[in-house]
C-alpha cells in the first residue's frame, strides 16, 4: 500500500490543502521577485542628461532649501546664464511625470537652449519621487524610449502623485496650507496642489516650499509649469495664467494661434487653491504661466495602454468618445505625438519668453537654439537630443 | 482596436465563467480571467501589473480591516451587548424609539468599515435577537438586517465604491458625507419601519435573560471613549492640519482599538481576536486585490476602455432608467469590482453632462451594496440570513421580504443622480 492509502481521509484533505497553501506561496513569490526586480530597476533607473552649450551651472534643489538635500526630490536645477543682464525665468517639467511631453520639452531646453540676455533656469523632473513609480490600477508602461539620429534614449515614466514609498499614509482629507482648502487626500502628493507649500510639511509640500525659495533666491521674474492634460478634462491646449502674467499669456496665445498652431488662454482661477498658477502668483508675486497640452494616454476611455499610445496619441476609443461630443480638444487618425506635443510646448516657451521681453525690455529673457513646434512635427523630439555616449563627461549628469 | 479590446474582454468573460462553474470562488475567478486576459493581450509574463494592480485599493483594505479589528474589540470586551442591553432596558415599552436606536446600531460598524458583511457580524445577531422578541418574523429580521447592513455599508465616512470610484476618476472623496448620511439613514428607516413596525410588544425579561450579559464594569464611557477618540483623531487633522501629524486613518482606527483593549473590565486575546477578524475577512480583502488587478489587466488590454466607452456613449435616460437594476447586478456579479468598472465612466459622463458628480456617486453608491444579496456572490444576503437563524427558501422568503425596501432605496438613488444638481446643497466638507 502507497504511503497515501494509509491516510485517513481528513489528513489526505489537509494535506491536499498544505499542498495548495505552498503551491499558492510559490507561485505569489515568483510573481513578487520578479515584478520586484522591475519595481527596483524603475525606481532606481538614472536618466542620463547631456549638458547643451547654454547651461553654466547645475545645482540641486536642495541648494536652496537644506531639508530637501540628499532626498528624493532633491532634483537637479540646471541654470542658463548668458552674462548679460536681463531676466531670469524658471520653467519646470515633471511636475507629473505621467505627462512625458513636459519633462521632454525641459529636456530640450537644457541640451539646446542658448540664452543670449538674461537667465535660464530648468527642472526636468520638478516632483523626481512622482517619476519613481507607476500608477495602480492603470498600466502605465514602466519606461518610454524615444528614437534619435544616433540610437534610442530611454525615459522613466511616472505618476501624477508622489511615489507612497516616499509619502505615505495620507491624511483623512489633506487642508492646503495655507488656504486651509480641503482636498483630496491623495492630492497632499501632488506638486500641483501643494503650492506654494511649507517647510515643516510632507515631502510634496516641502518639495514646493523649496521651489519657491529658489525662486526668491534667484530672483526670477517668470515661471512656467509645463503639463499635459486628457482629451475629456476642459483645461487643455491653453495657457492658464496668473493676472500678473495675463497681458503676457493673452499676447502669446493670440501669436502662437495666427502663426503656429491654435492655444487658448485662461485666468487662474481665484478660489482653487494649490495650483501653480495661482499660489506662486499670490505668494511672491512671480508671475506663472501653466501650459496645458493634448494627452490622449490620459483619457479614462482610451484602449490599450502602453508606450505606443503614450507616444503617439492614437486612440480609436479616443477619437469614438470626441465624434459623441464627449471631448474638450479635436483627435483625428495622426493622433496627438510625443513631437506635436513638445513641439507645442517649445513654442509656447519661447513665445512667451518673446513677448516678455517685448513688454519688459530691462529684464528681457532671449532664448535661441531650441526647435520650434513645426521644426520637431517635421524632425521628431528625438532628433534634438544629444547622445550622452559622446558627450564629455564632465558634460552629462543623471536624474 | 474594437475588434482587439472586444476579443480580450471576451476572454476574460469566458474564463471567469468557466472558472466559477468549476467551483473556484469568485476572488480566484477574477484573478484567472484578469491574467488570461494580460496574456492573450500579448504579456506572456504579467508579474508586474498583477503585483502593482493588487495594490490599487492597498490603503482601502487598510482602512478596513482596522476598523473591523476596532469593532470586534468592542464587541468582545462587551460595549456591544452593553448598547444593545441599555437600549432594551431604557425603551421597550416605546417601538418608534427602540427601532430609530436598532436602526443606529446596525449602522454603526458598516459606517466605519464601509462593509455590510461587518455589520452582521458584530451586531447583526444581537439586534436580530431582539427584532424577534418584538414579535417579527425571521424572514423579516433576515431582510432588515441585510438591508440596514446594505446602508450601513454605503453609510459615511467610508463608503467603498464611492471611495473607489471617486479614486479613478481623480475626484476627491470630499463632501459625501451628508449626501451619503441622508440617503441611507432615509433607506435604513424605511427598511427597518416597514418591515418592523407590525410586531408585538417585547418581553423585556426573556430579551434580557437571553442576551448576553456585558462584563462587570462595562459602562457608557468605556464604549463611547474610543469613538470620541477616533472623532477627535479625524477632528484633529481638520482643525489644526498644519500642527497635527499625518497618521492616516488605519492608524486613527488602531488607536481606537487600543484605547478598547485598555478601557476593557476583561483581558481581551487580542492576538486571537486580529487572526480572527483577518480570517474572518479574507474573502473580501481578496475581492478588493483582486479586482485591483483586474482593473489593471482590463486597462492594460483596453477591455476597460471598451466598457468605458460603451457606457457614455448610451443614451443618458436609458441609462437613468437602469441604474436600479444593472448596479445591483453588477454588484452581485463583481462585488466591488462593479465600482471602478461602470462607476468610473458613469462619474465621467454624468460630470460631462453636467450634473453634480458628487451626488450622482452618492447614489449610485446606495444602490450598489442592494446586489450583496444577489446571485453568484449572495455574500451578504446569506450572512443575513444565517446570523439571525432563517431557515426559510432564501429567494421565495428572505429576498422577496427585501424587495419593496430596496425598490424604495433604489428608487432614493436614482432620484440622488436624476437631480443631482438641485440636491447639490448637501455637498459639505
Amino acid at each position: 500500500m502507497s504511503p497515501k492509502r494509509d491516510m485517513s481521509p481528513k489528513r489526505q484533505e489537509t494535506s491536499k490543502i498544505l499542498t495548495s497553501k505552498i503551491l499558492a506561496v510559490v507561485v505569489w513569490l515568483a510573481v513578487m521577485v520578479v515584478a520586484g526586480i522591475q519595481f527596483y530597476q524603475h525606481r532606481n533607473f538614472k536618466e542620463p542628461v547631456v549638458l547643451g552649450p547654454g547651461v553654466t551651472q547645475v545645482k540641486t534643489l536642495g541648494d536652496y532649501f537644506p531639508e530637501i538635500k540628499g532626498t528624493v526630490n532633491d532634483c537637479n536645477i540646471y541654470i542658463l546664464d548668458s552674462g548679460q543682464p536681463g531676466g531670469t525665468f524658471f520653467v519646470v517639467g515633471g511636475t507629473h511625470p505621467e505627462e512625458p511631453g513636459a519633462s521632454l520639452s525641459a529636456l530640450h531646453l537644457v541640451e539646446n537652449a542658448r540664452v543670449t540676455q538674461g537667465r535660464l533656469i530648468v527642472a526636468i523632473h520638478a516632483n523626481r519621487s512622482a517619476s519613481t513609480v507607476t500608477r495602480p490600477g492603470e498600466a502605465y508602461p514602466q519606461f518610454y524610449h524615444i528614437p534619435t539620429e544616433w540610437g534610442v534614449r530611454k525615459f522613466r515614466m511616472g505618476d501624477r502623485w508622489s511615489n507612497p514609498l516616499d509619502s505615505w499614509p495620507d491624511p483623512e482629507v489633506y487642508v492646503h496650507y495655507p488656504s486651509r482648502q480641503m482636498l483630496a487626500y491623495m492630492d497632499v502628493r501632488n506638486l500641483n496642489r501643494t503650492w506654494p507649500g511649507r517647510p515643516g510639511g510632507l515631502i510634496t509640500e516641502k518639495t514646493c516650499y523649496a521651489l519657491i525659495q529658489l525662486m526668491k533666491q534667484e530672483k526670477v521674474d517668470a515661471f512656467i509649469d509645463l503639463h499635459e492634460a486628457e482629451l475629456e478634462y476642459s483645461v487643455i491646449s491653453t495657457i492658464v495664467a496668473h493676472q500678473t502674467a495675463a497681458p503676457v499669456a493673452a499676447m502669446a496665445s493670440m501669436t502662437l494661434t495666427a502663426e503656429e498652431f491654435p492655444i487658448g488662454m485662461e485666468f487662474s482661477p481665484a478660489s482653487l487653491h494649490g495650483l501653480s498658477h495661482r499660489e506662486v502668483g499670490d505668494a511672491i508675486g512671480v508671475p506663472t504661466f501653466e501650459l496645458e497640452a493634448p494627452e490622449p494616454f490620459l483619457d479614462r476611455v482610451r484602449g490599450a495602454t502602453g508606450e505606443y499610445l503614450l507616444l503617439t496619441g492614437k486612440d480609436e476609443f479616443v477619437m469614438k468618445a470626441g465624434e459623441h461630443g464627449l471631448l474638450y480638444e479635436k483627435i483625428d487618425e495622426n493622433g496627438w505625438p510625443i513631437d506635436v506635443r513638445v513641439g507645442r510646448h517649445n513654442s509656447t516657451i519661447l513665445k512667451i519668453a518673446e513677448v516678455w521681453s517685448q513688454v519688459n525690455p530691462d529684464r528681457a529673457v532671449v532664448i535661441e537654439n531650441v526647435p520650434r513646434y513645426a521644426e520637431v512635427k517635421e524632425k521628431g523630439v528625438g532628433y534634438y537630443l544629444l547622445n550622452p555616449a559622446e558627450a564629455p563627461k564632465d558634460r552629462v549628469v543623471y536624474e | 482596436m474594437f475588434i482587439h479590446a472586444g476579443i480580450i474582454l471576451g476572454v476574460m468573460v469566458v474564463v471567469f465563467v468557466a472558472a466559477t462553474l468549476l467551483k473556484v470562488s469568485i476572488e480566484l475567478s477574477m484573478l484567472i480571467a484578469a491574467v488570461a486576459g494580460a496574456i492573450a493581450h500579448g504579456v506572456a509574463f504579467p508579474a508586474r501589473h498583477v503585483v502593482e494592480g493588487a495594490f490599487t485599493y492597498f490603503d482601502v483594505t487598510l482602512i478596513f480591516i482596522t476598523a473591523t479589528l476596532f469593532m470586534n474589540l468592542l464587541k468582545e470586551a462587551g460595549g456591544v451587548s452593553y448598547i444593545v442591553r441599555a437600549i432594551i432596558s431604557r425603551f421597550y415599552r416605546n417601538r418608534v424609539v427602540l427601532l430609530l436606536l436598532l436602526t443606529f446600531i446596525l449602522l454603526v460598524p458598516g459606517a466605519l468599515t464601509g462593509a455590510g458583511s461587518v455589520t452582521v457580524l458584530i451586531v447583526g445577531a444581537m439586534v436580530g435577537n431582539v427584532l424577534t422578541y418584538m414579535g417579527i418574523s425571521k424572514d423579516r429580521v433576515a431582510a432588515i438586517v441585510f438591508l440596514c447592513a446594505a446602508m450601513s455599508a454605503a453609510a459615511p465616512p467610508i463608503n467603498l465604491w464611492a471611495m473607489m470610484t471617486a479614486a479613478g476618476s481623480n475626484m476627491p472623496y470630499v463632501g459625501f458625507t451628508l449626501p451619503l448620511a441622508v440617503i441611507t439613514i432615509l433607506g435604513a428607516l424605511f427598511a427597518m419601519f416597514y418591515l418592523g413596525w407590525k410586531g408585538t410588544p417585547i418581553s423585556v425579561e426573556r430579551a434580557l435573560a437571553e442576551l448576553p450579559e456585558p462584563p462587570k464594569g462595562m459602562n457608557g464611557f468605556k464604549v463611547a471613549a474610543p469613538f470620541v477618540i477616533f472623532l477627535g483623531l479625524v477632528l484633529a487633522g481638520r482643525v489644526f492640519p498644519f500642527a497635527m501629524p499625518v497618521i492616516g486613518l488605519p492608524l486613527a482606527f488602531l488607536i481606537s482599538a487600543g484605547v478598547t483593549v485598555l478601557l476593557s473590565p476583561k483581558r481581551l486575546p487580542i492576538f486571537k481576536i486580529s487572526c480572527e477578524t483577518v480570517e474572518n475577512l479574507l474573502p473580501l480583502i481578496g475581492t478588493l486585490t483582486v479586482v485591483g488587478i483586474l482593473v489593471q489587466s482590463m486597462a492594460l488590454t483596453g477591455a476597460r476602455g471598451l466598457i468605458s466607452l460603451s457606457v457614455v456613449t448610451m443614451p443618458i435616460l436609458v441609462i437613468f432608467a437602469t441604474l436600479f437594476l444593472v448596479l445591483p447586478i453588477s454588484e452581485g456579479v463583481l462585488q466591488y469590482g462593479a465600482a471602478p468598472l461602470l462607476g468610473v465612466p458613469l462619474i465621467f459622463l454624468f460630470n460631462m453632462k453636467g450634473l453634480d458628480p458628487i451626488i450622482a456617486l452618492a447614489g449610485m453608491a446606495t444602490i450598489w451594496p442592494l446586489g450583496d444579496a444577489l446571485p453568484p456572490t449572495t455574500l451578504v444576503g446569506r450572512a443575513a440570513v444565517m446570523t439571525v437563524g432563517y431557515d426559510g427558501p432564501y429567494y421565495q422568503g428572505f429576498l422577496k421580504r427585501c424587495i419593496v425596501p430596496a425598490l424604495f432605496i433604489a428608487a432614493l438613488g436614482t432620484v440622488y443622480v436624476v437631480f443631482s444638481n438641485a440636491l447639490s446643497f448637501l455637498v459639505a466638507g
